[in-house]
């Protein structure tokens, strides 16, 4: 009785071992890995439609520096915003005046030949979180974050 | 010898089977459990517990447990509301009030000082005292005296109170209209006086180096490059001194963080200055 048992246990094993085998027209082959970092500021809208006149100063700053400075130097900013989002951001937030100077301003940050990053908040990526509210020059839209704080992205 | 195995191994499980004759989910075995949570500073699941017992087992320790649950998992308005369930003759009623307190200090800490005149014994009025005055150094500005500030601490606690009370009077700001200043006399000085002197002085070098070409290059009588570099350097000089002013506005607002977050560190320490009750033992 029980070698009957033992036979049927190990039947009911080898046929669900052969059932879900390797079968021929789904073979196991070496999955297509790449260690390459996505490079998304290299597929940049470069559109030139705009709402106003505001709209097309900022996106000629923008596609100017995109064109001569981000694609050639690459994903290199260790900044989040990256430069260019920053300067995109910092003009929506306060106008072209004060944007391209908070931009200045951060491009000289980015350049810190000592980088001494240290007091800036990181996200998981390990690019330093360095939003443009904190340049507007009003005191109430600053929102200070210690730098042991992990931002999520 | 696969019977002796089969036998040896269903013995165990009848003599440690469930038995039906006890029953877990009995309001003293709930508390005990939930007792067990609170020890164990899961106030999440033990609020839980005790909720579904509150109303078969009537106990001011699981009230003021449920109040001082809530409060820890930030659920102010539970926690407030739970205070109705203790009644006035109840030993803890006081520290319900108190707890209340601390619940409106940290959902709204200016909103504090209308229960500095409400009686209550002794002992817990010092501790009142103590949770309302260290409020005020929550607000814009502080109303009392430093004297009147410190009289109901103790020595050691007294002393952080008047850091704290020195830190809030003077706290050690730098001005923004300063930083642009010393930016707009000499480029990178104004990070400086920040204390971010590696942006200060990649800021000097920058400016200097540009203002240096658009020199030399007017001297030389290339006036095209001359004015690239003129404008070039004009716009990091400005930016220099944008950027330094609001480097020091975010000085500032890390001041206000850090005295903010250190005085909660102090006042969690010091639990709000709650009476002290060995639930656990």
């Amino acid at each position: 009785m029980i070698k009957s048992n033992l036979k049927i246990f190990f039947l009911i094993i080898l046929i669900s071992t052969s059932a879900f085998c390797q079968l021929d027209n789904l073979k196991w082959e070496k999955a297509e890995l790449s260690y390459e970092k996505p490079d998304n500021f290299r597929h940049r809208d470069y559109s030139f439609v705009f709402d106003d006149t505001g709209d097309f100063l900022k996106k000629t700053i923008a596609y100017t520096y995109w064109f001569f400075i981000s694609d050639v130097d690459g994903d290199n900013c260790p900044f989040r915003p990256s430069c260019s989002a920053f300067l995109v951001q910092s003009i929506e937030k306060t106008n072209i005046a004060q944007g391209m100077l908070a931009f200045f301003d951060r491009f000289t940050r980015d350049m810190n030949l000592y980088k001494g990053h240290n007091q800036y908040p990181r996200f998981k990526s390990s690019h330093y979180y360095d939003p443009p509210q904190n340049y507007t020059l009003n005191q109430g839209t600053i929102k200070y974050l210690p730098s042991a704080q992990i931002v999520e992205e | 010898m696969i019977k002796i195995l089969v036998i040896f191994l269903l013995i165990p499980f009848c003599i440690y089977s469930q038995s039906k004759s006890i029953n877990f989910h009995s309001p003293e075995n709930k508390k005990k459990f939930a007792d067990l949570l609170f020890c164990e500073g899961d106030y999440l699941r033990a609020v839980e517990e005790y909720e579904s017992i509150r109303d078969v087992i009537k106990n001011d320790t699981i009230d003021i447990k449920i109040m001082y649950c809530y409060s820890e998992i930030g659920l102010f308005n539970e926690s407030n509301n739970s205070l109705k369930r203790i009644s006035s003759n109840s030993p803890f009623r006081w520290a319900g009030l108190h707890l209340r307190l601390k619940n409106k200090l940290i959902e709204n800490p200016k909103g504090l000082r209308v229960f500095h005149d409400m009686p209550s014994p002794p002992d817990m009025s010092e501790r009142r005292q103590k949770l309302i005055l260290t409020s005020n150094l929550f607000d814009e500005e502080i109303i009392y005296e430093k004297e009147d500030f410190l009289y109901v601490f103790e020595k050691g606690e007294g002393q952080t109170i008047s850091y704290f009370y020195d830190l809030k009077k003077n706290p050690p700001y730098k001005s923004p209209a300063l930083a642009g200043f010393f930016s707009a006399v000499i480029p990178g000085s104004g990070k400086m006086y920040v204390g971010e002197w590696g942006d200060g002085i990649t800021a000097l070098l920058v400016t200097g180096l540009l203002a240096f070409l658009a020199y030399d290059n007017f001297k030389a009588n290339h006036n095209t490059r001359a004015w690239i570099f003129t404008g070039l350097g004009s716009f990091f000089y400005a930016g220099n001194i944008y950027g330094s002013i609001a480097s020091a506005q975010i000085f500032n607002a890390r001041i206000d963080f850090e005295f903010r977050d250190g005085l909660n560190l102090f006042l969690q320490q010091k639990n709000y200055f709650m009476p002290e009750y060995d639930f656990c033992n």
